[in-house]
């Protein structure tokens, strides 16, 4: 099998240029960017909290839809061809508390952004979005009660060893899966796979307007899943654990409530951004478009790229960010060694890629 | 016809994560290669297969459309004239010639022809993180083909196929 081709700019390896750069996260945006930036001649070293680069790609997103052997290739390759160093079980911290996001059990060593500072020239973020949205209904906070990455990530990380990574106990249980985006699917998915009793999936639309399409929901219902659309939840069941979920559903005479005899309820509602030092950062005027350089943060040195910025989307859209986040960088470093900022003409702003924006 | 390449996408492999549209927009700033949702709601790129007999260089009233030395069918913008005849728009069965804001307002996959002078192949198909996108020797693809991904084509082709047209 071929590698991803992360060095795809360049034929050959590029001459040291004698600048480094570090870029904290090794998901497609950052991997991306490595990419470019390592075709440049620069030195790039890749900090993730993980154990291997590849990001939701590896940890996300079902192994038979991407092929890990290509993403472990590509990764090598960079390492071997283009001289990247990767830094894996290592966490830059940290806005909120540790082990708040998912996989934070895995980093070992833990660096503050200050160092990364000092020992880099500049700095590119892309952390991807891993805290889960809530669904802010009575009883969430049940044993029994997943968000999508809580319920998936284990699933691919237990690989890895790690000591406190346990998959989700699903043999012989009822699961309501809640939402229809990608990772609502991929749960469903597993949950049949882990030999479910019986899942139950839950809209808040219809088939024809889910994200994920209505060709994957079909593919789930010859699977045996029970698809309910127009569906809310309202409350979950249960004191110590999960003992059903109350739903209210629309149909032709009206709304009518249901019990669903749930062990587990999996949340798969979206996730949201997670960079250190949002605030620090102001990645709302980012993501705005108000700010000179492209992609660049209140930071001077500090870029930002993917889903950090943007929130959950694609791996294309996160590419892409991260390529021409990493040229922003290239500019930026180059016109200020030669103290020429001025010469930039900032025609690269965020806000001209909204044509671009899609629903996911 | 041997010795000639095309692009073969393998559409039972695709996850629709648009990796091939995005890079192939940071390459060529328009991207020639777009994702689609049939109307069964898969998710699946358009691309140009460098047909054999290309209709749309048959259609072309200027000859502005024209094979290379791989193979690849390229236009030339410099006999383009961007008409608003659109005639190779319409005439291409895969739906692979695009409208642009910019030049002569049309846009086609080369196959990468500035990167095949480096001796580098086409950058959707490096990067496409399933391998789905493959640069082939057009006799290669019989080979290439499974069960899965013929019947994958053929749900795109029904879904490409507009009324009228055959
Ligand atoms: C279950 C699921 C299924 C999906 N399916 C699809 C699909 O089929 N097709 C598709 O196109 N997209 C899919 N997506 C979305 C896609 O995976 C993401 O949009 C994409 O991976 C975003 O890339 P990224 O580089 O921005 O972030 P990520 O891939 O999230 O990578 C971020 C990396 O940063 C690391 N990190 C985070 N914080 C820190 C820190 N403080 N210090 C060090 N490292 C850190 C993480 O460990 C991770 O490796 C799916 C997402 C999920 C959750
Ligand atoms: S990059 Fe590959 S998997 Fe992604 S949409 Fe394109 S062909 Fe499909």
């Amino acid at each position: 099998m071929d590698p991803i081709n992360f060095n795809f700019l360049c034929s050959e390896p590029a001459v040291p240029n004698g600048r480094s750069v570090g870029i904290i996260g090794a998901g497609p945006s950052g991997l991306a960017a490595t990419g470019y930036l390592s075709c440049l001649g620069y030195q790039v070293e890749v900090y993730d909290k993980l154990p291997k680069p590849g990001g939701l790609m590896l940890f996300g997103i079902p192994g038979h839809r991407i092929p890990k052997e290509r993403i472990d290739l590509g990764v090598r390759n960079l390492e071997r061809l283009a001289g990247v160093i990767f830094h894996t079980h290592t966490k830059i911290c940290c806005s909120g508390p540790l082990h708040d996001e998912e996989g934070d059990h895995f980093c070992r060593e833990i660096l503050g952004f200050g160092d990364m500072v000092k020992k880099h020239d500049a700095i590119m973020i892309c952390t991807g979005s891993w805290r889960s949205r809530k669904l802010g209904i009575p009883g969430e906070n049940l044993p029994g009660v997943f968000s999508g990455l809580e319920f998936l990530f284990p699933i691919r990380a237990v690989q890895y060893c790690a000591p406190n990574v346990k998959v989700p106990e699903v043999a012989g249980k009822a699961v309501a899966v809640i939402g229809a985006g990608h990772s609502a699917v991929d749960v469903a998915h597993s949950a049949v796979h882990l030999g479910a009793a019986k899942v139950f999936h839950l809209y808040r639309r219809t088939a024809r307007e889910a994200p994920c399409g209505a060709f994957e929901i079909e593919q789930l219902r010859e699977m045996g899943v029970e698809w309910v659309e127009k569906a809310t939840p309202v409350r979950i069941l249960g004191e110590n654990e999960v003992k059903g979920l109350e739903i209210s559903v629309s149909g032709l005479d009206g709304i009518e409530n249901r019990t669903l005899p749930v062990a587990l309820v999996v949340a798969a509602i979206g996730e949201t951004a997670t960079p250190p030092f949002a605030k620090e950062l102001g990645l709302e005027n980012v993501r705005k478009g108000e700010v000179r350089w492209l992609h660049m943060t209140a930071i001077e040195n500090v870029f930002v790229a993917g889903d950090a910025l943007s929130g959950p989307s694609k791996i294309g859209k996160a590419v892409y960010s991260g390529l021409r986040s990493a040229r922003s960088l290239a500019n930026w470093l180059d016109l200020k060694a030669q103290d020429r900022l001025d010469a930039y003409e900032d025609n690269d702003l965020v806000a001209n890629e909204a044509g671009f924006r899609r629903g996911a | 016809m041997s010795g000639r390449k095309t692009l073969y996408i393998d559409y039972s492999l695709c996850i629709g994560c648009e990796t091939c549209e995005f890079v192939c927009r940071f390459t060529n700033d328009t991207s020639r290669i777009h994702m689609t949702r049939t109307a069964d709601g898969v998710m699946v790129p358009l691309y140009c297969r460098h047909c054999d007999n290309p209709k749309c260089a048959n259609a072309c009233p200027r000859g502005a459309l024209k094979r290379d030395r791989d193979g690849a069918v390229i236009l030339q913008p410099m006999l383009c004239r961007g008409c608003q005849t659109k005639n190779c728009i319409l005439a291409c069965p895969h739906a692979a010639m695009f409208e642009t804001d910019r030049g002569v307002m049309i846009a086609k996959c080369d196959l990468c022809a500035q990167r095949r002078q480096m001796g580098m192949g086409p950058a959707c198909v490096e990067m496409c993180p399933c391998g789905a996108v493959m640069y082939v020797d057009r006799d290669e693809i019989p080979k290439l083909e499974t069960e899965k991904s013929r019947l994958a084509l053929q749900k795109v082709l029904d879904h490409l196929k507009l009324p009228g047209k055959n």
